[in-house]
């Protein structure tokens, strides 16, 4: 559905992507994984329009995204959950929903998408008027992540949703990403955890100093050694 | 400079220059050019010549400006206090004969203009730039500029208020010594932005412009930098204050401190290009141009034309006329 | 009346007066908070609308409180062309110095425009009521200050109304806060930019009626009317347009009993130093919301 083919993208005269390509098939979860500084953000940021790549191209089922502006890629499905939740903290959690509704595409599914929203986190539902910023970490990022849902995302793009979570909430939101994916929400998925994030995902790219180093099915770079040495570590042995 | 020419040069002269050394060689040109100026023209009634030391006037306060706003990234709204500040110390050391040595062009009078703008800014600039950001520090000089007019407005016998200080006339009859002095500064004040660019300063500076958090997080005392930063502009609004004072004879609130001097820097760096060496000296002609000449030819729709000039080139050309050169020649 | 009596006077006719200016602080405000930039014609914008009321009475004839049907839409598509005609490029940018130099040059040009084809003499405008007075517990009241203390409170009201309650108003809202990621909603941040441009010349507009009709003005007030907005906008906080709208009487307040308790020079440098004072220690204002994200 989403192709990603041979952008460099460049921050002024420093690069910061090298020939980076992926695509993201219908309905899949794909993880996009790497440490910081590897060029993540920098990646969705190029798909949602934010920033230009200087060469390659975008497509979204077939059609390119190069010259649109990041409005327009929204209405076109992708939706970027920004990395550090970027809530309208000032906003209650009924007002940053609606926004996220807001464009023609969504606005006619507001009802239907909000029952969904709540179905998936219940905990929003008792705090609908509550200033956004007022909201626990693990609540503003579940708002974040509701606030892409209530776009009827046609690709939801995560940057890090579990930065910053306690482990007992990163494994909720894990948990949510995969009912979500479940719904049959195509899911682009960056994250640091790389753990994790292999575990749900189908596919996966790994992103090294702004190139592509690795892809493969989840399970098989899970297992895979050099892998498990460079990100995942010790962790795993003391099991 | 375009390149162009340098090629063609250089494939005519047999040893071995490199661009650098053409650089210099035509820098020392044009200095001569304008040192000389005086010997083919009568300054005293040129029209030229007093638009040549307008533009120098021109230079020192647009690279005042430019180490502020095009190096460290922060917008200053009381230039004018700084140049108005020279240009009463001047008057004032004069008229107190604070340093005994009469009317001269006296360096260490300068260099006194120079400095007391530059506590000022110390004094202003800690408080506002440890705890205000880009507007709100922007907000906070402005407030600073409306506060030190109206203490020059109010200074009493000091500063004798909205009628300011009368300079005997008598120490000048000759625009020559403003001319030179003039384009002293104004090299001065090149030199000063040249040196703060190649130096580890300015390393520093635009590093904080670029982007502050992570300046900081590398272990640059941003605040240091951005009070210097400040300091320095200040100084060279100031000297070049001095110089405007010296000229006028009459040092008032009016003159000196009036809002035209808060935005012709801004204007100047931002026509010909924020944070580059050559680009206030553009902006710096074609400004003193506007204004001299617009004086001449459009007296009375001449605001109006400098409005709506800004709005012009403010739109189609942001980066400035060393952007719109830098685009062009990325084309080729 | 004694020295009692005179104090509320003075005290009263501030806070009438700084409506005037907290009107042209909500204006800034909004316009602030989307572009981030000090409109800084937005004096010269009112006095504008003040001349237009002025003629629309003097040679049509119609009363300058009616002129508003037809002042608030004009003012509203005027601030709208001029966003896309004037800003759009340059709010894309990160330098905000041309935004800044842009508004200059406008506040330029339509001043001395302005000066050009209507003169620097001082205009007011004369109807039957303008000279009404009225006099509760022996205070003198102007009729016309105070229906433009009423004009005010109820822009304020209709602004706020229009923020929190409408569609666009909330994107506004999210927009002052983090424009990236409103763009990331699909919104068009032109759009938005346009919509609360717009709205601050609309405010514009109205406080030029409201200013024609208290005050003499000449072209050339613009810009010390913008600059107590300023001060206005920073006493009473960005973000709050209440608190802006406040903001202006406190400042009215402080101006107004400085003049009378010393001088009026001095009430100019009093309110300076409560701008910087403000802006050190309270840079949020006396009622604005969290700190303004960088």
């Amino acid at each position: 559905m989403l192709e990603v083919n041979g952008i460099d993208v460049f921050y002024g005269d420093a690069q910061a992507l090298w020939d980076v390509s992926l695509s993201v098939e219908e309905g899949a979860i794909v993880a996009l994984v790497g440490s910081n500084g590897a060029g993540k953000t920098t990646l969705l940021k190029t798909i949602s329009g934010l920033i230009h790549a200087r060469r390659g191209e975008i497509l979204l089922s077939g059609k390119s995204l190069s010259n649109l502006k990041p409005q327009e890629i929204v209405g076109r499905g992708i939706i970027h959950v920004p990395e550090g939740r970027r809530l309208f903290s000032s906003l209650t959690v009924l007002e940053n929903l609606k926004l996220g509704a807001y464009i023609p595409r969504a606005r006619p599914f507001f009802t239907e998408s909000l029952e969904r929203v709540f179905s998936l986190f219940p905990a929003l539902k008792t705090r609908i008027d509550y200033k956004a910023g007022s909201l626990s970490g693990g609540e503003q990022q579940m708002l974040a992540i509701a606030r892409g849902i209530m776009a009827q995302p046609k690709l939801l793009m995560l940057d890090e949703p579990s930065l910053g979570l306690s482990p007992i909430l990163v494994k909720t939101i894990f948990e949510l990403i995969s009912a979500l994916n479940e719904q049959k929400t195509t899911i682009l998925l960056v994250e640091q955890n790389i753990n994790q994030a292999l575990k749900i995902a189908q596919q996966a790219y790994v992103l090294k100093t702004g190139k592509i180093v690795m892809t493969g099915r989840g399970d098989e770079l899970l297992a895979n050694e050099e892998i498990r040495k460079a990100y995942i570590g010790e962790r795993v042995s003391k099991r | 400079m375009a390149k162009y020419p340098f090629n063609i040069l250089k494939s005519l002269i047999p040893t071995k220059i490199t661009q650098n050394q053409i650089n210099i060689y035509i820098i020392i040109a044009v200095i001569i050019g304008f040192a000389t100026v005086p010997f083919f023209i009568d300054v005293d009634t040129s029209y030229f010549a007093y638009y040549l030391f307008l533009t120098f006037l021109f230079i020192v306060i647009a690279q005042g400006w430019n180490i502020v706003a095009g190096y460290a990234g922060q917008i200053s709204l009381c230039q004018n206090s700084f140049f108005g500040l020279g240009a009463y110390t001047t008057g004032l050391i004069w008229l107190y004969d604070v340093t005994k040595t009469g009317y001269y062009f006296d360096p260490v009078v300068m260099l006194l203009s120079g400095l007391v703008p530059v506590i000022l800014a110390i004094i202003v600039g800690i408080p506002l730039l440890s705890r205000l950001r880009g507007d709100y520090f922007a907000l906070g000089t402005l407030g600073v500029q409306f506060t030190v007019t109206v203490l020059m407005l109010k200074g009493g016998a000091f500063t004798r208020g909205a009628d300011g200080l009368h300079l005997p006339s008598v120490a000048f009859e000759s625009m020559l010594p403003y001319y030179w002095v003039g384009l002293l500064l104004a090299l001065f004040a090149v030199a000063v932005v040249y040196f703060i660019n190649r130096s580890n300063i300015g390393l520093a500076l635009k590093a904080i412009r670029e982007d502050e958090t992570s300046a900081a997080s590398r272990g640059v005392h941003v605040l240091q930098y951005k009070v210097f930063a400040f300091a320095v502009g200040a100084s060279l609004t100031g000297i070049a204050g001095s110089l405007y004072g010296i000229y006028l004879f009459h040092i008032n609130p009016d003159s000196v401190m009036n809002l035209n001097w808060l935005f012709y820097p801004i204007l100047m760096c931002v026509l010909g290009g924020n944070g580059t060496i050559m680009g206030p000296i553009i902006g710096a002609f074609a400004l003193a141009a506007l204004l001299s000449y617009g004086d001449v030819y459009l007296l009375e729709t001449h605001p109006i034309l400098s409005g709506l000039i800004i709005i012009l080139v403010m739109k189609f050309m942001p980066t400035g006329i060393i952007g719109l050169k830098d685009k062009i020649l990325s084309r080729r | 009346m004694g020295e009692f009596g005179i104090i509320i006077q003075v005290l009263i006719s501030g806070i009438l007066f700084g409506t005037m200016y907290g009107v042209a602080a909500i204006g800034l405000s909004l316009i602030f908070g989307t572009m981030r930039i000090i409109f800084f014609a937005q004096g010269t914008m009112i006095i504008f609308f003040a001349y237009i009321c002025y003629w629309l009475f003097t040679l049509i004839g119609i009363d300058p409180y009616l002129s508003l049907i037809l002042l608030i839409p004009i003012s509203l598509l005027l601030g709208m062309g001029f966003y896309y005609g004037l800003f759009k490029e340059a709010a894309a940018l990160e330098q905000k110095e041309v935004s800044l130099l842009i508004a200059i040059g406008l506040m330029w040009a339509v001043e001395n425009i302005m000066t050009r084809v209507w003169t620097a003499d001082p205009r007011a405008i004369v109807t039957a009521y303008t000279s009404w007075i009225l006099r509760p517990f022996g205070i003198n009241i102007p009729f016309t200050r105070l229906i433009a203390l009423l004009i005010a409170v109820l822009s304020a009201i209709g602004v706020s109304l229009f923020l929190k309650r409408t569609r666009i108003g909330t994107a506004v809202r999210a927009a002052s806060e983090d424009m990236e990621s409103t763009t990331l909603m699909g919104i068009n941040p032109h759009w938005v930019n346009a919509v609360t441009f717009a709205i601050g010349i609309g405010l514009a507009g109205i406080a030029g009626v409201g200013l024609a009709t208290v005050y003499s003005f000449d072209p050339m007030y613009g810009f010390t009317f913008v600059i107590m907005s300023v001060i206005a906008l920073a006493l009473g906080g960005m973000g709050n347009v209440f608190g802006a709208l406040l903001g202006g009487i406190i400042l009215g307040l402080i101006y107004n009993l400085t003049a009378y308790f010393i001088d009026s020079t001095w009430a100019n440098a009093i309110c300076f130093v409560v701008f910087l004072l403000v802006l050190m220690f309270r840079p949020q204002g006396l009622f604005g919301g969290a700190a303004q994200k960088v």
